[in-house]
């Protein structure tokens, strides 16, 4: 055996194992997923090839429509409220001075906790009758004694969409942080020269530097946002009258609770779709930059 | 920046009102944790424990959280009403926890060994076959996934979340080992292939110790997506001696009866669950800034 083969047969025993896993556990299912989409599947015997049929149920479904839009809706709300935070704390950190990175480090730290974590957190602190959040509008007089924040689809959106700021900031605080870090003080004394003030610095020339660490975050944020579930499923478990419930809820709803397999199916391949469309514009702006 | 400037008051005052606001939920459930019921339930809210008591933390370390009643309709989420122990919870996600980490380092540093020093056919698109979890979202797979793991018989094990949180690393440990071994120098491998030790012998002595910050990085995230998984362990773990400490916490919260959860139970079960985390957050979380940003955030 030529010394060459011999490297290759060990580098492919050496990758083996992550190929095995992305297979096995990715590949297969995705595949799967397009196969189911197009059977009827019975809770006994053989699948029936079916055609397009799963998707037009789907299509015919209002709740599949409603979780759509709620998710969307999830979406666009909860993107400018991580950056409306995200943003000016990546200013802040990027100051340097005694103790920056201990601030950083307390901004970073609500994103380690886990999903579930987070949502009991914020439900204390929502609770209705006993929650510091509300004891603390109440005290304002905001709300009246007897407000109960999950009764209308409205406030319970805000409520999830601030527990979800508070817990993921710090992801896009610590991209811009990076981009921010990343330019030359030339500029900043070359705008000091030119009389600029500080918020026009921040506007006209830190900002469009950054543009690119600012279109990753909005792709992660809205990429992230589409898959939601753990959050509404904790925190308002769809209600009221399923009018929280998120698209990856009701793909699972349909799946396991009401055993229809074909249809749930035809829902993820609609939402990978989706997904693959914002994730494919995040790789080639990356590519892009990389150039 | 100038000390005592009006500048320098500012920055410390919007850092210190910062950190006061982000911290604050933290610090309200670790002190509801131990107030007393009358305390914690009265209206009038108290901003640090005027009793301190564990009775919550002894509770949910001792007692079950419910009994099946069998009489009732028993689906897949009442199945989770059942009973279990916080302790329990907490040794499966642990154990869930270890096995990825190391099933992780193991998969991540052969990976990245072989495309770091091997030349073999299709190196690229193996390399981009393998960043395809970013690609596709698993959690729209999540039927599929089902009826593969009932099919592989590894419903409610260990081992089918091992596999499924390590599968999920797989793009940010090959990522981020490639680059550990790409940053050794290729001689010193050569000298130490020409003094006649094997390969394996190489790795694990010479390059490894070489490649820490990497497999910190590795450690910190495999750590990260297995002990927070939720959504995998609460649908495909569904027996009572094995579940995970996050759906523990769903148990706790919804206890005897749904509408009326147990605050104190449930924020000593938070407390109970992020301790770790906040251990290995102040050792290790320049780790969690380098998995995020590729190591682009300076110190």
């Amino acid at each position: 055996m030529r010394r060459s083969d011999k490297e290759q047969i060990i580098g492919y025993l050496l990758i083996l194992p992550a190929v095995l896993l992305v297979l096995i556990f990715l590949v297969y299912p995705f595949l799967n997923s397009f196969y189911m989409s197009f059977h009827k599947w019975p809770v006994f015997g053989d699948a029936k090839f079916v055609g397009f049929k799963n998707y037009i149920k789907v299509w015919k479904d209002d709740q599949f429509w409603n979780s759509l839009y709620f998710t969307f809706l999830y979406t666009i709300t909860v993107t400018p409220m991580l950056f409306a935070l995200a943003i000016p704390i990546a200013l802040l950190c990027n100051i340097k001075a005694k103790g920056s990175t201990l601030f950083r480090s307390v901004y970073f730290f609500p994103v380690v906790l886990s999903f579930a974590v987070s949502a009991y957190v914020w439900m204390w602190l929502y609770n209705e009758s006993n929650g510091v959040f509300m004891y603390g509008l109440r005290y304002f007089s905001i709300v009246s004694d007897d407000y109960n924040i999950w009764l209308e689809r409205n406030s319970s959106l805000l409520a999830v969409n601030i527990q979800i700021t508070w817990k993921f900031f710090g992801i896009s605080m610590i991209i811009l942080l990076a981009g921010l870090q990343s330019i030359s003080d030339d500029y900043y004394e070359a705008s000091k020269l030119m009389g600029a003030s500080r918020m026009q610095t921040i506007w006209n020339v830190t900002l469009p530097l950054i543009k690119t660490s600012i279109v990753l975050c909005l792709i992660l944020s809205i990429a992230g946002s589409m898959q939601v579930y753990e959050p509404f499923l904790i925190m308002t478990q769809g209600s009221p009258a399923n009018s929280t419930k998120t698209l990856v809820m009701h793909i699972v709803d349909v799946g396991l609770d009401y055993y229809k397999l074909g249809p749930s199916a035809a829902m993820g391949t609609t939402l990978m779709i989706i997904l693959l469309i914002i994730t494919s514009l995040q790789l080639s702006i990356l590519r892009k930059d990389n150039k | 920046m100038k000390r005592f400037s009006s500048d320098y008051y500012l920055y410390y005052l919007l850092n210190i009102s910062l950190v006061i606001i982000i911290l604050f939920p933290i610090y309200w459930t670790i002190i509801s944790s131990l107030k007393t019921p009358p305390e914690l339930i009265s209206k009038q809210q108290t901003f640090y424990p005027h009793t301190i008591t564990f009775e919550y933390y002894e509770r949910i370390l001792t007692y079950g959280f419910k009994e099946v009643d069998e009489s009732e309709n028993v689906t897949l989420e009442d199945g989770l009403l059942s009973a279990g122990n916080i302790f329990i919870a907490f040794k499966n996600s642990f154990i869930v926890t270890i096995g990825t980490i190391i099933l992780s380092l193991i998969v991540s540093t052969l990976g990245g060994y072989a495309f770091t020093f091997y030349k073999f056919k299709f190196k690229e698109y193996f390399f981009v076959f393998l960043l395809l979890p970013i690609l596709i979202p698993s959690i729209s797979l999540i039927i599929p996934i089902y009826i593969l793991l009932k099919n592989l018989n590894l419903l409610d094990t260990y081992t089918a979340l091992i596999f499924l949180h390590s599968m999920s690393m797989v793009p940010l440990g090959i990522f981020m080992m490639r680059n550990a071994f790409s940053s050794i120098p290729k001689s010193l491998r050569e000298v130490a292939i020409l003094e006649g030790s094997n390969d394996f012998k190489i790795l694990l002595t010479v390059l490894m110790p070489l490649t820490i910050p990497g497999i910190l990085t590795v450690t910190v995230f495999a750590m990260y997506v297995s002990w927070n998984d939720f959504i995998l362990a609460f649908l495909f773990i569904s027996s009572e001696d094995m579940k995970m400490l996050n759906v523990a916490l769903k148990h706790i919260a919804t206890g005897a009866n749904q509408w009326e959860m147990k605050w104190g139970d449930l924020t000593a079960g938070s407390v109970v669950s992020f301790i770790p985390l906040i251990i290995f957050y102040a050792f290790l979380q320049q780790y969690f800034v380098r998995g995020i940003t590729g190591g682009a955030v300076k110190e």
